[in-house]
């Protein structure tokens, strides 16, 4: 090279275009290609959520009807293709151990966000962490032995609601604490500040900053309880009634899944778990898009207050 | 006038011509206010202990039901340590828990490697190699396979999995690798159900954990320091191998941790695909039973039995001690603070 | 310009015409700035100048943050380095950058400056050699020699920094580009760094960005003023610095506006 420092270490080669030596093609197409396959690994993903929704979709929807989602009788619920039972044990299953979830993991979520110490609450979120990675078979163990078997209530909605509130605490319980630590601290500082005692704050200011978290929390939570099969089945079976008490039993649709699942076609046992497994995606995914909604325009609207 | 710095502040010094203020009262001695204090400390402590007391409450059921000598209970069934013994036969009253372990290692194992595997390529494809506007739409649908129940994957598992795995999949792996030795043996069964299709279903439940947790890992990596590698010459391949990866180490391993929890304690959709043998599988073809699959099918038959019931018992306590341990050291890995909202983790 | 590789040219590094435009505007409006060898130019201006953007895209990195349009040119030795069959990874071999925060790698003293020889496999003693090399280019030789597996994130600040340098260095760029190096350091660790600059750039072309006028004056050759992404004025240090010729260039010197 005519312009070579005179003193100094001989330069990197100098052509851009041209000195592409063998390693350096090798290095650059190697890149390329793994950026083409390694989107293709989404497909993997992609396919069991898509194949699995179209198919419960095609199977549920020639034996879906109104009819059948409103038929309580019990022969058609039992010998028939009516899942009017389930609709409505699961509503009452699912209102009992939400309001119940929402109750232990609103106070509680509060109470380790506001008023403990760092450290304390660390321990807090910790056991709640641990009840939330509890296997769900297990929790049913628990609500079978407590419940079914201890307490005397038998196979019972109660039953199978307290177990399952006890199986979504820890969902609501960790996003209220989330929702209410979130708030940004100059706005906790500024209302503690000027005088307003913790449950003034709480009221009047953090539930409303914290209202939509606490709200996709719930309903995450309820889209895990409306899947849940394990605790259900253990601690209720079925039964051919409306409820009528809580001590009566209780048909969930997660349960008319599992038992009818490996039936022969053509039996009315298939049909209803169709039905059933096609009510509890629609709902799940239903809750999801709800909450994705909340969070965008959660995200939004407090953009200001988030530096 | 002393030294202002040294003169102790008794009470304070007198404007001129007034008289100095008297010295403050002591804190009053009433019993109200200091209860109503009292309380509120210890008040908010009552709901915040919610989880753990449901916690200890499942653990002191599950001991009490299962009869373990555990002072200050006094049971009247201990299994000791036979309870890890080889064999499960309630007829004959053995209750040895290790074909399950077994199982649930069998399955939980190769499916935790695989979507490991999986979601680190999807995690790098969509930090690194996917635009923005593509990962924004296609990184929900990764999650959204978490919150596809249970048992919603397995009658499709069931109606739509194994058949393919039963009549093209099984069949082929047998013919072309009965030479391995945990591939030979029976032929697979047509109906498709057993292992392989046991450790398809758990790599997908636990691909959007995987996916989530390492794709969070690297996209905090610092952006300087992914800069820097990139500004060295290297390939985006390159640093992310080189740079990115190596910093999320931490990220990677929660990931297969919690990971690997979630297939470890899976029990509907496994039951339903798995099939139902207390047997150790002959080949990698057969049915067997996990931990979580054995606990849920076998309560009902266990009815009125009660080493029956306590022999299953310890088995959910064991179930449950392991999930623990696995999810608080993959938790203690995940240096922020987050709550996924994801059944199991 | 269409210079064949390998004929005398004064210019390593030069722009033409360079126009970085992102969604909302106009980062850099037509700059034409051509680097001698053996200098050392630094870019100042107050922020949001674009001066961080013009050094940025004299090594591609532009492409990094999505939405960036770059028109114009950047030759090296005559050649674009936006011409669409070269790339980046190129170009960054022979332009080297280092970044306002130290960013060593959770690796060694030496697996960090071996870093980029890794990469095109060189020997292993050619590696040893390299690395020695760069470390003491960069100043950092005598205090690392003695152990140079330990972990780079046990050095200190300054050190790390050199480290950043020594490992930018090791793969033998003709320019160096550096974004604001010594803004995160404390006064000794800025002063030992500035040496190794005034070292250097009796080697190679440098290319500072800086808002401290002071190190400008301390270190640089030239200086360019840059101003909401035009070039205002460039000229040798003194020049520019105590006889400025545009009022706006006067105003930035005396401090009217940072």
């Amino acid at each position: 090279m005519a312009t070579a420092q005179a003193t100094g270490p001989p330069l990197a080669s100098d052509s851009l275009l041209y000195d592409r030596s063998a390693r350096t093609r090798w290095r650059i197409g190697f890149d390329k290609w793994i950026g083409r396959l390694l989107p293709l690994l989404f497909l993997v993903a992609l396919f069991p959520i898509i194949d699995l929704m179209y198919f419960v979709t095609v199977r549920a929807a020639p034996i879906l009807s109104i009819g059948n989602l409103t038929n309580t009788s019990p022969y058609a619920n039992l010998n028939g293709n009516a899942v009017g039972l389930a609709l409505i044990g699961t509503f009452y299953v699912m209102a009992i151990s939400t309001a119940l979830a929402v109750l232990l993991g609103l106070f509680g979520g509060i109470a380790t966000a506001e008023f403990l110490s760092e450290r304390s609450a660390g321990w807090i979120r910790m056991t709640a962490n641990m009840l939330a990675g509890t296997p769900s078979v297990v929790v049913g163990y628990f609500g079978y032995f407590a419940f079914v078997v201890y307490f005397g209530w038998g196979y019972s909605m109660i039953a199978g609601a307290l177990t399952l509130a006890f199986f979504m605490t820890p969902y609501t319980f960790r996003t209220v604490d989330l929702a209410y630590t979130s708030i940004p601290r100059p706005i906790r500082e500024a209302a503690l500040g000027s005088g307003a005692k913790p449950y003034q704050y709480i009221l009047k200011i953090g539930t409303p900053i914290a209202f939509p978290q606490v709200l996709t929390g719930v309903f995450l939570a309820m889209a895990i309880g409306i899947g849940e099969t394990a605790p259900i089945v253990l601690t209720t079976h079925t039964s051919l009634l409306v409820p009528q008490s809580i001590y009566s039993g209780v048909t969930f649709l997660t349960y008319l899944v599992y038992t009818g699942y490996n039936l022969p076609p053509g039996e009315n046992g298939l049909a209803k778990a169709f039905q059933a497994a096609f009510l509890i995606m629609v709902i799940v995914i239903a809750l999801n898009i709800v909450v994705r909604i909340i969070a965008a325009r959660y995200r939004k609207r407090l953009e200001g207050l988030f530096q | 006038m002393g030294n202002p710095l040294t003169t102790p502040l008794a009470a304070e010094q007198p404007v001129v011509g007034q008289k100095p203020l008297p010295a403050p009262h002591p804190p009053a001695r009433r019993a109200g206010p200091r209860v109503a204090h009292a309380l509120g400390v210890v008040a908010p402590w009552i709901p915040a202990l919610v989880p753990a007391a449901i916690v200890a409450a499942i653990i002191w059921q599950l001991l009490v039901a299962s009869g373990v000598s555990l002072w200050p209970l006094r049971g009247p069934i201990t299994f000791g340590w036979s309870f890890f013994g080889p064999h499960w036969n309630s007829a004959q009253n053995q209750w040895g828990i290790a074909v399950f372990v077994v199982g649930s290692f069998l399955t939980a194992v190769p499916a935790l490697f695989l979507s490991l595997f999986i979601g680190l390529g999807i995690a790098i494809a969509s930090t690194t190699y996917l635009p923005g506007f593509v990962t924004r739409i296609l990184d929900p649908f990764v999650d959204l396979l978490a919150g596809i129940p249970s048992v919603v994957y397995g009658i499709w598992a069931f109606l739509v999995i194994a058949p393919f795995f039963g009549t093209q999949l099984n069949p082929w792996l047998y013919d072309h690798a009965h030479f391995i030795p945990g591939f030979s043996g029976p032929p697979p069964e047509a109906i498709g159900t057993g292992l392989p299709i046991g450790i398809f279903i758990l790599t997908i439940m636990a691909l959007p954990i995987t996916t989530l947790l390492i794709r969070d890992a690297l996209r905090s990596v610092p952006k300087d320091l992914w800069e820097s590698g990139l500004a060295l010459g290297a390939t985006r391949w390159e640093t992310m191998r080189r740079v990115a990866i190596p910093h999320s180490t931490r990220g990677i391993l929660s990931a297969g941790f919690l990971g690997f929890g979630r297939a470890f304690s899976e029990t509907i959709a496994l039951a339903m695909i798995l099939g139902v043998q207390a047997a150790y599988p002959a080949n990698f073809f057969q049915e067997t039973a996990t931990l979580a699959t054995w606990m849920f099918e076998n309560l009902d038959a266990a009815y009125g039995n009660s080493q029956w019931l306590a022999a299953l018992s310890e088995m959910a306590l064991v179930l449950l001690a392991v999930s623990l341990v696995v999810n608080i050291l993959g938790r203690r890995l995940i240096s922020s603070f987050v709550a996924y909202d994801v059944a199991g983790l | 310009m269409s210079a064949a590789i390998g004929s005398p040219s004064e210019t390593v590094l030069a722009t033409d015409h360079l126009t970085v435009l992102s969604k909302q505007k106009k980062l850099l409006d037509d700059v034409n700035l051509e680097f001698a060898p053996r200098s050392l130019t630094a870019v100042v201006g107050p922020s949001g100048c674009g001066k961080t953007t013009f050094v940025r895209s004299l090594n591609r990195m532009t492409e990094l943050t999505p939405g960036l349009k770059v028109k114009g040119a950047v030759r090296y030795l005559g050649q674009n380095i936006y011409d669409p069959a070269v790339n980046p990874v190129l170009v960054r071999r022979r332009i080297g950058m280092v970044f306002q925060r130290p960013t060593v790698f959770p690796m060694s003293v030496f697996e960090n400056a071996a870093f980029g020889l890794r990469l095109i496999h060189e020997q292993e003693d050619e590696i040893d050699r390299a690395v020695t090399e760069s470390l003491q280019r960069s100043g950092l030789w005598d205090e690392v020699k003695t152990d140079l597996d330990r972990p780079a994130l046990s050095l200190s600040g300054g050190q790390q920094q050199r480290l950043c340098i020594a490992r930018a260095l090791a793969v033998r760029p003709r320019v160096l580009l550096m974004d604001e190096p010594t803004s995160a350091l404390d006064p000794a660790a800025t002063q030992r760094v500035e040496a190794t600059m005034e070292r250097l750039k009796q080697d190679i072309v440098i290319v500072l960005v800086t808002h401290n006028v002071g190190q400008a004056a301390r270190v640089s050759d030239r200086v360019a003023f840059l101003h909401t992404g035009r070039l205002v004025e460039v000229g040798p240090t003194g020049d520019i610095l105590e006889r400025p010729k545009d009022p706006l260039t006067e105003q930035f010197i005396t401090g009217r506006f940072g």
